[in-house]
């Protein structure tokens, strides 16, 4: 412990301010949140404001977050429509994401208690993708159990039927249209922060200094010497 | 709810679209509703699709695409994504679009004005241009190439990755790849790498398709704008998206294959290693498709073997295989990388050996797609070259030999030639292994296939027999003859193809090696085999003649009947004349390994076990050999050197006797 560097808070500082980050690069950042995250009002008035461009047509933003939108609804069968018209192949290419639509879309018939109608679309629609391909079978087993429960929730595999199910679907569908479009899937902003996080704990071995414990304030904290 | 489910049954959609083709109501709503009803039925579901199929549903789609008015976009964006999706991964499929004539309507339909009918036409016509099915697009015809550039320099990102997948999947002669590179095709490609990821990706496959095996086109690009290009390429290579990374591999594969001094500079190939057996781990096409290009870049290069070793690129493919249901295209890609890297190195197979793959690697050798069983038979064939493992009789075992066997009357001579090529080895068993492949029927197969009309089917077939009668007992021996018949094996030595003469002559060879008895087999049948063998002596080529005088030699190491008829062969003056023998001619050849077989007969002959030595060195002496032999002491050729030494002491002490 003793032999670490030791850092004041000035020194920090000084060291900091020397560090020339351009505005620009500040705000591209921003709009690559936005437009990865699908924030089409902010996006369009942060250009406004900053004179950014996105790097992508903002109107594929509030295509991409309806079809988001109806799978977080339940709307499983719409959103899947939408993706179609959006670009055939995202679906046609990709057959773990078309599974797991397919697979939303039964776990909603599930919960809306249809249950007949259920079991013809799991027969019709999702046994011939298990036949294709073992790791989907296994999925598909664990779904299909869902009907053996009077209380589905109580099924051992009951978080299918959880909201963040939805969700996982959703960013699944979210990521796969964003690199149809040639965009990163994820937003550069958080991998900044997670890069942050490792630094500061390869820096932790070999000085004391003012770290950011806070991500959400950002506020330096003094080194406990 | 059950009349509205009804509708949508593909017969009533089918029936419904027909009938909107051929102008019978509906209306044109209703067109567009069943249109888009049977593309969203379809896209992702290839049981649907083929259903479709059956019901003709796409001659009609096509009726209807060919009979819509330029201005009826969203008829059109259906009807051109339903086709584009019954392309998409359905071989019957796309045979349907292209024989219904799509191809020329989506083609015209590129120049309509609405940007979403570009999009949706481009996009079909990718997808036919991404199966192999789809008709080679003659770049050479002047206008084609127009058309081409054309649609390379459209603004719309479909339409210039749609001409980047028609150069990848026509583009495959030298005079293509020149015309493609002499009218700017390069630039343009180059000029993509700058552009978003789809058009990079699309970009960096068609490089390769214009570079591959081509060093013109190499060194153009790599010295196109000071380097620039296969600068940004290696920069891909570190690119974060998979695919972007593999194809720029690939790129720099095929660069470094034409000519490796433009990537010197680099030390490329290392980092390539590390960056493909890391894509191993990636789903999809990138994770699929980085096994081969491994076993590409490291082909026959032992260092690279090395390299990769050192990467645990070995165990991270045992690893894969020891995976529960790995798709066809990955397994044999993981079983072609892993077949090249135990090719060379003795610690790979070990390697592989100690990780329990062997017995996954048999199973494969039944798997149901043709390719993987293919796959597994060379991957067999290389783990089998350890000796070590050979001799300890690891590899030969029940399963393997069945499954073996029964790919050898398998309908695709591919896989008969790689099951071949995997027998070969595994037979040369020290133990008593051999018997497990003899008892499964393994050597009638072998002698079937030996009289086969495909000249690699015999040359394997019966380099495949030479293999098993090596150190074979003499009940294998018998076995194996008495299947194969004294008469195919003497037309065997005489086929017509010298690579087959050579391994017939070396399967004798074997099967003389050892005891009298065995010898005795070629004098059978009026000695049709040792006169087939000897007449050919005279006049086949130097690897033929190489196992024809070990033939004889092992037949002089017999009895002094055997010795005599060896020494009658082997002094037999040229017909034409002139008065030298067979076996000077041989002891006067420039092959070092020729001199060697022949020096070996002329001991074996020589060899002091019976008064009778003396009477053949006389005979020897008076035909010139010995004389020969003595000119020889010094020959540049070490092995020669010894026998010659060895020759002259037994020829000198049978000298003294005689006289």
């Amino acid at each position: 412990m003793a032999s670490k560097k030791v850092i004041t808070r000035e020194e920090w500082e000084k060291k900091l301010n020397d560090v020339k980050i351009r505005k620009d690069d500040m705000n591209k950042l921003v709009m690559n949140f936005l437009v990865t995250e699908g924030y089409v009002e902010a996006a369009e008035k942060f250009r406004m404001e900053s004179g950014t461009e996105p790097d992508i047509d903002l109107a594929t933003i509030t295509d991409r977050m309806a079809v988001k939108k109806a799978v977080q609804c339940g709307n499983v069968k719409d959103a899947i429509e939408k993706v179609n018209d959006l670009n055939p192949e995202i679906l046609d290419t990709n057959p773990q994401l078309f599974f797991h639509l397919q697979q939303q879309r039964f776990i909603e018939l599930i919960r809306d208690g249809k249950v007949e109608e259920a079991l013809e679309f799991a027969q019709e629609e999702l046994a011939p993708r298990g036949e294709e391909n073992q790791a989907f079978l296994e999925e598909l087993e664990k779904t299909v159990a869902l009907l053996a429960f009077e209380d589905a929730s109580s099924c051992p595999f009951g978080e299918l039927l959880h909201i963040s199910q939805r969700l996982k679907t959703a960013s699944e569908v979210n990521a796969a249209i964003l690199t149809s479009q040639s965009h990163e899937k994820d937003p550069k902003l958080p991998s900044l922060l997670k890069m942050l996080i490792w630094v500061q704990n390869q820096l932790d071995e070999k000085a004391t200094y003012p770290r950011i414990n806070d991500l959400s304030t950002a506020v330096l904290e003094d080194p406990t010497v | 709810m059950p009349a509205t489910k009804t509708n949508n049954r593909p017969e009533e959609l089918t029936e419904r679209l027909s009938s909107a083709a051929s102008g019978g109501g509906g209306g044109d709503g209703g067109l567009l509703k069943a249109l888009r009803e049977v593309k969203n039925q379809i896209i992702g579901n290839r049981t649907k699709k083929l259903w479709y199929l059956k019901l003709g549903a796409v001659p009609t789609i096509v009726s209807i695409l060919s009979s819509a008015a330029d201005s009826d976009s969203a008829v059109i964006v259906q009807a051109a994504a339903a086709l584009g999706s019954f392309a998409c991964g359905v071989d019957a499929g796309v045979r349907a679009v292209l024989d219904g004539g799509a191809m020329p309507i989506l083609v015209r339909l590129l120049s309509n004005c609405d940007e979403k009918v570009v999009d949706a036409c481009a996009r079909s016509l990718r997808m036919v241009f991404q199966s192999k099915l789809a008709p080679k697009y003659d770049i050479l015809e002047e206008k084609n190439m127009h058309f081409l550039l054309s649609l390379l320099n459209n603004e719309n990102d479909n339409v210039t990755e749609l001409a980047a997948s028609i150069i990848t999947h026509s583009c495959e002669t030298t005079a293509e790849q020149e015309a493609l590179c002499d009218n700017g095709v390069l630039q343009r490609l180059i000029a993509l790498l700058e552009g978003s990821t789809n058009q990079r990706d699309a970009g960096l496959d068609s490089l390769a398709a214009i570079m591959k095996s081509n060093s013109d086109v190499v060194s153009k690009l790599v010295t196109f704008n000071n380097g620039r290009a296969l600068n940004s390429i290696i920069e891909l290579v570190k690119d974060r998206c998979p695919r972007t990374r593999l194809l720029a591999c690939i790129c720099l594969i095929f660069i470094g294959n034409a000519c490796t001094d433009h990537l010197k500079e680099f030390d490329i190939n290392t980092e390539l290693i590390l960056v493909l057996v890391e894509l191993f781990e990636e789903p999809g096409r990138a994770g699929d498709e980085a096994p081969y290009a491994l076993a590409n870049l490291i082909a026959g290069k032992e260092d690279l073997h090395k390299q990769a070793f050192s990467v645990n690129a070995v165990e991270k493919l045992c690893n894969f295989l020891h995976k529960k249901a790995i798709e066809a295209k990955r397994l044999q890609g993981i079983l072609l990388a892993l077949a090249e890297l135990c090719s060379k190195l003795e610690i790979c197979r070990t390697k592989s050996l100690s990780l329990k793959v062997l017995d996954i690697v048999i199973g494969a050798l039944k798997h149901d797609c043709t390719e993987v069983r293919i796959a597994a038979c060379t991957c067999l064939r290389s783990i089998s070259r350890s000796l070590k493992s050979l001799s300890a009789g690891h590899l030969l075992n029940e399963t393997a030999a069945t499954s073996l066997i029964q790919l050898l009357h398998n309908q695709s001579t591919e896989v008969q030639v790689a099951a071949l090529g995997a027998v070969c080895n595994v037979v040369v068993d020290f133990t008593t292994r051999k018997s497990v492949f003899l008892r499964h029927g393994g050597a009638k197969e072998l002698v079937q296939l030996s009289r086969s009309m495909d000249s690699k089917l015999r040359l394997n077939a019966v380099r495949a027999l030479r293999n098993l009668l090596f150190l074979a007992d003499k009940i294998v021996k018998e076995n194996i003859l008495q299947e194969l018949t004294i008469s195919t094996l003497a037309s065997l030595v005489c086929d017509a193809e010298a690579s087959i003469q050579e391994q017939a002559m070396a399967l004798i060879r074997n099967l003389v090696d050892g005891s009298v008895d065995c010898i005795d087999h070629i004098f059978a049948e009026d000695g049709v085999i040792i006169t087939a063998v000897a007449r050919q002596l005279w006049g086949a080529t130097v690897p033929v003649c190489i196992q024809g005088m070990y033939v004889l030699s092992n037949v002089a190491a017999g009895n002094d009947f055997h010795k005599d008829a060896v020494m009658h062969h082997i002094l037999l003056p040229h017909d034409t004349g002139s008065d030298s023998s067979i076996l000077l001619r041989f002891l006067q050849n420039n092959d070092g390994r020729l001199r060697t077989a022949a020096i070996w007969c002329v001991i074996n002959l020589t060899y002091p076990c019976n008064c009778t030595a003396s009477e053949r060195v006389t005979r020897l002496r008076t035909s010139g050999v010995v004389s020969q032999i003595k000119s020889m002491v010094n020959d540049p050729c070490l092995d020669v050197k010894h026998r010659v030494r060895t020759a002259l002491e037994q020829c000198t002490v049978g000298g003294i006797n005689s006289a």
